[in-house]
């Protein structure tokens, strides 16, 4: 195709940097496109590194623009006027030393492959995020995506011990390297993790693993007020379990993580992991506020369900992936853990106004929620900003929000705004990795 | 501007006490716990983040560079003063300003020393987790700058994994807020980029931690080995069996005895190596684990595993542990350390291979280390007066840390680059990679007001200022 008002063959460029059948040029088809003059959009899939840099300064010396794109599960979206740069192709497995428990691989590498190689040697990758079949490593850093094992193994920013990548202006460089302490020059991963692709392409990465409980038990509790769910949330961080898992289900969510449940409770699912005499423990512990326990099967789908969210349960299927597409975005909210009953109240408050029907789950030892907003009867053009407005209002800048499927991921004001421009510029001077309107 | 008067408008700023001139309060702040030495211009204690604001615009207005400072425990040269530098040092910066009992957090300026900290929390069954051995007297600044360590980092991670949030003054002498309370802040992650950037992007002038709840119990069993090779499998081992311990230090048996006649911690004085082996949680999981870790051990040849039987023992045996740098200090004047990290399976071929560089350039080195997560500290003894031998010694060091990135390790664990490994760098990186690193720097620290001369090969940052300079502050960066 040609760029409009140019000469310039884009896919006869990209073809050969990248060789035959790894340039497509594609309709918008079921994404989301920002229009512009474009009336289909290269897509392009580099199988090392070389050629995604390639491609870059391809795209530097000609004002073109790159998009790249994962397993899109945190819904990212196409632009107009903007290369795709899939990843499916960076798959090579860089390193791995069970005994060491360190692996190093592709950006495109899907993390239920990850998890099902090392998974073989009872390892456990960290990361357990939504539709774990589709989200890709490269997607699960540039969005710093998490699963209720945030809780209990940190974010990916505590074990990503390497990351190799392209900045925006075509350089191939990395930061960190495959062991598991290390802090020669800068921390790069820290700022490419959860930099949605506005700085560099991340071409593959290291990580710490960790070994896989043997036996895991899942307690829940009941409660008829979120107050009462809070309040053992803080009994249980008080206590001395160190659950894998702690996570919230809003009655909201909850026909969609427990369909088979209909009542109004919060409920807390706390997932422990360890001998029987470490299990006896938490039910010790926990005492009557436990309704039930759920293990194997059981345990399994209700985890599976809670990663998905809002997804319907246990659905990694083609069919499970067009509905996911066309859900409402996630909101992710952060704050203190203190401050998760402000956030609490402040979604029920929307709620009530009756435009809006707000579920949420969230890892709320850490002060996560992730909430979804669905239109009620009235037409909203977009549900998110409704729910991020009214938590910018009562929380100002003691709440931080990123929502998906947005220009913007961050929508709320930014504190250090110039800094990150400042980040930007040094990484990406020409503004070619533009998918984001960020600044 | 000459030198008095930068010392006059220092003083006008932080005030006439807050200014040390004079040679011989500023052999105080020429040196850090490494092997080099600098002797600033003047040295300055500011007391507000307002301070340090003021002093970085007139740093860059005038064109002097500057350093900051904590206790100069550092090991790589990072708080050395470049020629004609100004030392921030943060002495009077020393308040907790905030315990966050219910979020788990604290708030606290950068000269609070790291102990202190979690002395201040105790009462509250909390404490602060990152614990360099010199945590006595380290400041949380410092940690923040270096990204330090320590033995409980195998369980709970570095510095950054604790740090959710810092105020810097940049160069510009601008202030801003990266993070907050939260564990994840909206935007760009600039506090986990900020932490380990070693003084060259910003002064710290804030900094909010996590604090972590004190384990229930804790368990430190010391395994002895005939044979150093015998205790450096049994560190792989107990990592395949899925155990990870709150810490897993190693000594070999040269060290452990010197460390004993300085320490009396009750190690055994025949051993080839011991391991030092902490483990921490729910009092049923230490237990199994506690048994798990034995087993392990007595397969690998263990000749006797011991248990702490309370906190004494325990305190006794960490006591060994942490001084045994300063217990080598009786063996000879000084000594080079070094802490280049290898995967944890290679531990025994790199011991093998340190063994190999003492006898070739027959010099005495001993093994004290962070077996657990592979980062080692051969401790490399010689006469500092004898210029030869510190040549030798670097030597040493350096064909050490070439072995241990060959396997696929790094130069540095928790010391940082600094002054000492800047020309190791590329060994490491490409041209590439510290070119963006640099871009980064240039970022915030174009004329390289703050730290200059660190962290970047020599030949990289002079390549980088385009020729001969007449900028104190450039001409500094080949240092």
């Amino acid at each position: 195709m040609s760029a409009t008002g140019t000469s310039l063959d884009v896919t006869r460029e990209l073809l050969a940097i990248c060789g035959e059948g790894n340039v497509s040029e594609e309709e918008a088809g079921a994404h989301r496109v920002i229009q512009g003059s474009w009336r289909t959009i290269p897509v392009v899939k580099p199988g090392s590194a070389e050629e995604v840099a390639a491609i870059l300064q391809f795209a530097n010396s000609h004002g073109l623009g790159i998009v790249p794109e994962g397993g899109l599960t945190t819904r990212g979206f196409r632009k107009s006027e903007c290369i795709v740069l899939q990843t499916s192709r960076l798959t090579a497995l860089e390193h791995y030393d069970h005994a060491d428990l360190t692996v190093g691989v592709g950006a495109g590498t899907t993390v239920a492959q990850l998890n099902t190689m090392v998974g073989a040697d009872q390892l456990l990758f960290g990361c357990d995020p939504p539709l774990s079949e589709r989200a890709t490593v490269g997607g699960v850093l540039a969005t710093a995506s998490h699963g209720p094992l945030r809780h209990g193994y940190g974010a990916l920013r505590d074990y990503c011990i390497g990351i190799r990548f392209v900045t925006g202006d075509g350089r191939r460089a990395k930061g960190g390297g495959r062991v598991v302490k290390n802090v020669a020059g800068y921390d790069l991963m820290k700022l490419l993790i959860g930099s949605n692709g506005t700085l560099a392409v991340i071409t593959s990465a290291s990580f710490k693993l960790f070994p896989a409980p043997r036996q895991t038990r899942t307690f829940l509790a009941e409660f008829t007020t979120v107050q009462e769910a809070l309040e053992f949330r803080d009994r249980v961080m008080r206590s001395p379990l160190s659950p894998m898992c702690l996570e919230i289900v809003s009655p909201g969510a909850r026909k969609l993580i427990r369909p088979e449940m209909a009542s109004n409770a919060w409920v807390i699912c706390v997932r422990g992991a360890g001998s029987d005499a470490v299990l006896a423990r938490y039910r010790k512990e926990l005492g009557s506020a436990v309704a039930r326990e759920l293990e194997n099967e059981d345990e399994r789908r209700l985890w599976r369900a809670v990663e998905n969210y809002p997804a319907a349960p246990d659905r990694a299927d083609e069919v499970s992936w067009i509905m996911f597409a066309s859900m409402q975005p996630r909101i992710q909210i952060n704050v203190p853990p203190s401050d998760v009953i402000h956030v609490v109240e402040t979604l029920n408050e929307v709620a009530s106004y009756g435009h809006v029907g707000v579920g949420f789950i969230g890892r709320i030892g850490v002060g996560h929620v992730l909430a979804v907003a669905e239109p009620v009867h009235v037409e909203i053009p977009w549900p998110p900003g409704v729910v991020i407005d009214a938590l910018h209002e009562k929380l100002g800048a003691n709440v931080s929000v990123r929502v998906e499927a947005s220009t913007n991921p961050w929508p709320t004001p930014l504190a250090n705004r110039d800094s990150m421009r400042a980040v930007k510029r040094a990484l990406d001077p020409n503004d070619v990795l533009h998918g984001r309107e960020i600044f | 501007m000459r030198i008095p008067a930068i010392v006059d408008q220092l003083r006008r700023i932080a005030g006439r006490d807050a200014v040390l001139d004079r040679p011989e309060d500023l052999m105080m702040y020429e040196y850090d716990a490494g092997v080099r030495k600098r002797t600033p211009a003047a040295v300055v204690f500011p007391q507000s983040t307002e301070h340090v604001s003021q002093i970085m615009r007139l740093a860059s207005s005038a064109g002097f560079p500057v350093v900051a400072r904590g206790a100069g425990t550092g090991l790589s040269g990072g708080a050395i003063s470049p020629e004609g530098g100004v030392v921030l040092a943060f002495a009077r910066m020393n308040r907790i300003l905030e315990v966050d009992v219910e979020n788990y957090r604290a708030v606290v300026q950068p000269g609070v020393v790291n102990q202190i900290l979690s002395d201040n929390v105790a009462h509250l069954g909390l404490y602060f987790a990152p614990d360099p051995s010199s945590q006595k007297a380290c400041t949380i600044g410092g940690n923040v700058a270096e990204n330090s360590g320590g033995p409980h980092t195998l369980m709970h991670g570095v510095t950054v994994n604790h740090v959710t949030g810092v105020t810097v003054v940049l160069p510009s002498g601008d202030v801003v807020r990266f993070g907050g309370k939260e564990a994840e802040s909206s935007g760009y992650d600039l506090t986990g980029f900020f932490v380990g950037s070693e003084g060259t992007i910003g002064v710290v002038t804030e900094i909010t931690v996590k604090l972590l709840r004190r384990p229930e119990r804790v368990a430190t069993l010391l395994g002895i080995f005939e044979t150093i090779d015998d205790g450096a499998r049994t560190v792989s081992a107990i990592t395949a069996a899925g155990i990870t311990p709150a810490a897993l230090e190693m000594l070999d048996g040269w060290t452990l005895r010197a460390v004993e006649a300085a320490c009396h911690a009750g190690y055994p004085l025949d051993a080839g190596a011991v391991l030092l082996i902490e483990l921490e949680g729910l009092a049923e999981q230490v237990e199994e684990q506690a048994e798990a870790v034995r087993e392990v051990c007595v397969q690998q040849k263990a000749r006797e595993v011991r248990r702490a039987k309370d906190e004494t023992e325990r305190a006794l045996l960490w006591k060994g542990r942490k001084n045994a740098f300063a217990a080598l200090g009786r063996l000879a004047p000084s000594y080079y350390s070094q802490d280049g990290v290898v995967p944890r399976t290679r531990i025994p071929a790199v011991l093998q291979f340190i063994e190999g560089i003492a006898k070739k350039y027959g010099l005495r080195i001993g093994n004290i280390f962070h077996a657990g997560d592979g980062n080692l500290h051969p401790l490399i003894l010689f006469d500092p007066r004898d210029p030869a031998q510190l040549e030798l010694v670097q030597r040493a060091g350096r064909d050490i840390l070439e072995y241990c990135v060959s396997v696929g390790g790094s130069i540095t664990g928790e010391h940082g680059v600094g002054l000492e490994k800047r020309d190791l760098m590329p060994l490491l990186f490409t041209d590439e990679d510290l070119d963006v690193m640099l871009s980064l720097r240039n970022a915030f620290n174009a004329a390289g007001v703050l730290n200059p001369g660190k962290l970047f090969p020599a030949t990289r940052v002079c390549a980088e200022t385009r020729g001969p300079s007449q900028n104190p502050v450039l001409q500094a960066e080949g240092m």
